[in-house]
């Protein structure tokens, strides 16, 4: 492939671009980027984690969503996947995960333990994550099938979609 | 380096010991009764449980695993109980219950020790059973049954900031309790590390 130099563009340059530029929104490009490389941190404390090895397996395979590059360190994740039961023990823990992750980020609540302390109707367990941390989806299930795993994927890309790169993503809880 | 303290090894039996013996449940209670004068438990379900009094319990446990004819080697687990709306309950409110087996010739025994609400203590075995450590633990964080003295008596499964014991009957279930900052558990760490001949540096 050669590169030619580019002539300087003279004042009615729009008339002569022809098809070789298109327009488009900044918030169209970054958020298509953003959308298609989903990293997901998973923070898999019972069986919902199992369904989501489903999930990042061949058979369902969520590359093809683009979310297939799981990290174990919150600061190369943007998408934190909490997939089980939740003690308040463990509740700061979570916290700081969720903290140490760069902006922008996005938390998918699996399954009904995460969601909502699931049948652990007790003095141990946080009666859904989002006492703790901002919560972009919730998937049903106990556990969730891998599939639901998948439309919370193309859910969340739905909603990044509209999101814009001028309003802050988060302010806190 | 100093040596690991190490808990004292199970006295070995100098007479050798017919390992197909199986004392029955009769013939186990039998001996406790003779040594200790100890009694069955009225609501026995199990192969043999019997009573012990607190002051009892340390003489017990030793003799349970150091006589040849028993050699109960091996704590199963301790376990606390709360009596509050049993029925027909007209004893303390609580219990201790501790589970023993033999490896040796394979037959078990169950201690159980009435526990009064006023002062809820029973002497510690830790120095006896090494895995009596977290078992009591355990049971005074979930029942607040004080083990004297146990070497370091804090809470094993709830957190750190935790008021209150959730497994007493008159404990409010629902009753949520936030931990703000999570216990980093570092003396536990440090005691391990002595334990182990290691010198710790106290950071100033």
């Amino acid at each position: 492939m050669v590169f030619k130099p580019v002539p300087p563009l003279p004042v009615t340059a729009e008339v002569n671009l022809g098809d070789a530029y298109i327009t488009t929104t900044v918030d169209a490009v970054v958020n298509w980027g953003r959308r298609n490389s989903l990293w997901p941190f998973p923070f898999g404390t019972a069986c919902c984690a199992i369904e989501f090895m489903g999930m990042v397996s061949s058979h369902f395979d969520v590359s093809r969503f683009g979310a297939e590059l799981v990290r174990f360190s919150p600061r190369q994740a943007d998408l934190l996947i909490i997939a089980g039961t939740v003690t308040y023990k463990q509740a700061p823990v979570l916290r700081r995960i969720y903290e140490q992750m760069a902006d922008p980020k996005w938390v998918i609540s699996a399954g009904a333990c995460a969601t909502s302390g699931g049948f652990y109707d007790c003095y141990c367990t946080v009666p859904g994550i989002d006492e703790i941390i901002p919560v972009d989806i919730y998937i049903a299930g106990c556990p969730p099938r891998p599939e639901a795993f998948l439309e919370a994927i193309v859910q969340l890309q739905a909603k990044i979609d509209g999101e814009s790169v001028k309003e802050a993503k988060k302010v806190g809880v | 380096m100093s040596t690991p303290s190490r808990a004292e090894p199970v006295a070995v039996a100098a007479t050798p010991v017919d390992l197909s013996v199986r004392l029955t449940a009769d013939a186990l209670l039998e001996i406790v009764a003779a040594r200790f004068g100890l009694v069955r438990d009225p609501a026995d379900r199990w192969d043999l449980t019997v009573r012990c009094s607190a002051d009892q319990l340390r003489d017990v446990v030793q003799f349970l695993r150091d006589d040849v004819r028993l050699r109960m080697d091996m704590l199963l687990d301790i376990a606390g109980v709360d009596y509050l709306s049993y029925p027909d309950h007209r004893e303390e409110r609580f219990a201790v219950v501790y589970l023993f087996k033999s490896l040796a010739f394979n037959h078990r025994l169950a201690l159980k020790v009435m526990v009064d609400e006023t002062d809820a203590q029973v002497p510690s075995i830790h120095d006896l059973f090494k895995i009596a450590d977290w078992h009591e633990r355990e049971t005074w964080d979930q029942f607040g049954i004080v083990f004297s003295g146990h070497p370091n008596l804090k809470r094993l499964l709830n957190h750190h900031e935790f008021v209150g014991h959730p497994l007493r009957k008159d404990y409010p279930v629902q009753k949520r309790q936030k931990l703000s900052v999570n216990d980093p558990m570092l003396d536990q760490l440090v005691l391990r590390l002595r334990q182990n001949g290691y010198t710790v540096l106290e950071s100033t």
